[in-house]
């Protein structure tokens, strides 16, 4: 179905980190200069973005615990990274 | 520019605490680029979790608390006359007078204007949402003080319980007034409406005179409920 590949899950966590800075910047913007449009666009927006990036962070995260990529590592690199352990 | 007088100031300079946390493990992530073990998987739960929820948390309820407030209410412009009034300490409007309660005068508009809080903190939020739309799309390019805009009028019409919620009917003072005690049964039961001789004109008289919207609404005379006209 999906390949999924040690480069795939560094995306996801990579995306992930991105989008929670935009989501902490429209936050912050909302706390700094409080007005109608930006509260809204924090509370709305902002949060949402950082719910997803979190959600995509615990996905890369429950992958790489399931040992996705493992193969695809050892095949490539014919290093010996772990699962948790890194790359 | 951050002030800690209130709890709410407390929350924001938490928000802007844990906010700092998270993007320096985010940028120190993006930079350096640290394989993803176990160590560097629980910080960054830290920066994509942990902290973000605490802005979040903090922001909305300090975020909440400042749309309580007449600063808030008067940032979109064609609230000016309103704002302006209220803030005028020489004014004998009610406005004037309510605003300058030390308990809630830093939040009158919402206070006199509370049946929001009847239907609970979501038909308040869907209500501004409301707001937001009207102004965005109908008053953006009107004049300093909404001239040119469609005349202001609230949603619904402006109850007793709205002044009776603290003007009790039953404080001596209050009786006192012969006009008060003629009808008390009347306002009591809602028949007689108090904006029937608190008019708009003495609650608000500035938006009523500056040729804006709420002049506007007071010579045209509609049938709408336009008497505090407030949106």
């Amino acid at each position: 179905m999906f390949n999924v590949t040690k480069i795939t899950i560094r995306r996801l966590v990579l995306i992930s980190t991105v989008a929670t800075l935009l989501s902490l910047a429209l936050m912050v913007a909302s706390i700094l200069f409080p007005s109608p449009m930006l509260l809204v666009v924090a509370m709305s927006m902002g949060q949402a973005l950082g719910t997803a990036s979190l959600i995509l962070y615990l996905l890369a995260i429950a992958l790489d615990l399931q040992g996705y990529g493992e193969h695809d590592e050892l095949g490539s690199a014919g290093s010996a990274g772990s699962g948790t352990g890194g790359e | 520019m951050l002030e800690l007088h209130s709890t709410e100031d407390v929350l924001r300079l938490s928000a802007l605490v844990a906010s700092f946390i998270a993007i320096v493990i985010l940028v120190y992530y993006l930079v350096v680029r640290p394989p993803l073990g176990r160590a560097t998987k629980v910080v960054l739960l830290f920066g994509l979790g942990v902290m973000p929820l605490a802005v979040s948390l903090a922001g909305n309820i300090s975020g909440f608390e400042y749309t309580l407030k007449t600063d808030f209410c008067g940032s979109c412009h064609v609230m000016r006359p309103y704002v302006e009034d209220a803030a005028d300490r020489t004014s004998t409007s009610l406005a004037s007078i309510h605003s300058r309660n030390s308990t809630f005068g830093h939040e009158s508009c919402y206070t006199c204007h509370a049946d929001y809080q009847i239907f609970g903190a979501m038909t308040t939020k869907a209500n501004g949402l409301k707001h937001l739309y009207y102004y965005v799309t109908e008053y953006s390019n009107t004049g300093p003080y909404g001239e040119g805009g469609k005349p202001i009028h609230m949603y619904k019409p402006f109850k007793n319980t709205m002044c009776t919620r603290c003007h009790s009917t039953e404080a001596p003072r209050w009786s006192l007034v012969e006009e008060h005690a003629g009808m008390l049964e009347d306002i009591r039961k809602g028949d007689a409406k108090c904006i029937d001789c608190h008019t708009g004109d003495k609650i608000h008289p500035r938006a009523f005179a500056h040729g804006g919207s709420g002049k506007a609404v007071a010579a045209a005379g509609s049938a709408a409920p336009v008497h505090a006209a407030e949106k």
